[in-house]
């Protein structure tokens, strides 16, 4: 009986983090163990209060940061890990298929799907749609030398992903938003 | 020499009964050396039989005196305790300003590189989708 107690415990508590998880994020491995052995880290790790700081301090007069400011009002979350080693492989595959397999869950889209033989790289985007709206949008890419995750959660608004292009050299991956294009202004 | 005898009699006399000044601490040490009860008295006594320029001045403790002190001593250090408080409260909200300002600083340029690590992957997907090597090469486009 009382065995029965502890297990329901311990599954309520190693459940509490997924009740805590938002629509769209993915349980990403913290990769604390590659930082020492990896040439080059980005570890961004952003939630909803973070956002909404780092928006009031992104400034209306520079195009870049006004347009970054508008996409992420409606974002609760933005996490990236991205490693680059010195050698081939150094990083743990079998972590990142893990994050791979949540993306097999309902509702999560492959937008683009690019495995090179040539350069052994592997780019898969994924997007979450939750009715007529994109919830999240997840990018997964790994070189020999290198591995990202990118992980956008929130209501994303794929026509202000279409017009951070040229800004932060993101490029038209041809999203259909559902809209039909604005018909060209008169130069 | 009859004549001379009451002279030097009173002579005499006056020279013996003529006013001593007492030693040095004599007054505090009879005072320390009476019972409580008979120190006042004694004193007063003492003090009376002195000439007036030699008793030495009592300063009383007057109540009175001491009452602005009172009267003034609690609100002025209520006011001081306030306005340490005002000042500290001030510390703490411009030290919380400034973290936070930090934080948001450090929020802001982390999100810049979050979309930019971003985009450069968005263009690494764009580059394999649009531009693929050879058609060998390539396993799986979508």
């Amino acid at each position: 009986m009382n065995a029965r107690v502890v297990l329901t415990l311990v599954a309520l508590l190693s459940a509490g983090p997924a009740w805590t998880q938002s629509k769209g994020q993915l349980r990403i491995p913290q990769f604390s163990a590659l930082a020492d052995k990896a040439s080059e880290t980005v570890t961004v790790t952003l939630d909803a209060n973070l956002l909404g700081m780092a928006a009031r301090f992104l400034s209306n007069e520079d195009p870049e940061q006004a347009k970054a400011k508008k996409l992420v009002s409606s974002l609760t979350g933005i996490y990236v890990r991205h490693y680059t080693f010195d050698n081939d492989y150094a990083y743990p595959k079998g972590d990142i298929d893990g994050v791979r397999r949540q993306l097999n869950a309902p509702g999560w889209s492959r937008i683009v799907g690019a495995i090179s033989k040539k350069e052994n790289t592997n780019v898969d985007v994924f997007v979450l749609i939750d009715g007529e709206k994109a919830q999240g949008l997840a990018i997964i890419a790994s070189e020999p030398r290198e591995f990202t995750i990118v992980n956008i959660v929130g209501n994303i608004d794929l026509e202000q992903l279409h017009d951070l292009e040229g800004n932060f050299g993101v490029p038209d991956l041809e999203i259909d938003t559902g809209k039909k294009p604005a018909p060209a202004k008169p130069k | 020499m009859n004549e001379n005898f009451p002279q030097n009699i009173e002579d005499e006399l006056r020279r013996r009964l003529r006013a001593v000044d007492p030693p040095e601490g004599f007054i505090e040490r009879l005072r320390a050396a009476l019972p409580p009860e008979q120190r006042t008295a004694a004193v007063e006594r003492l003090r009376a039989a002195l000439p007036a320029e030699q008793r030495p001045t009592v300063v009383a403790f007057n109540p009175r005196a001491a009452r602005p002190a009172r009267q003034f001593g609690l609100p002025a250090a209520l006011a001081a305790s306030l306005l340490g408080a005002v000042f500290f409260g001030m510390h703490v909200a411009n030290e919380r300003t400034f973290r936070e300002e930090q934080e948001g600083i450090a929020a802001s340029q982390q999100l810049m590189q979050a979309l930019r690590v971003t985009s450069q992957k968005l263009d690494l997907a764009y580059e394999a989708v649009n531009h693929p090597p050879d058609a060998g090469d390539e396993e799986n486009r979508s």
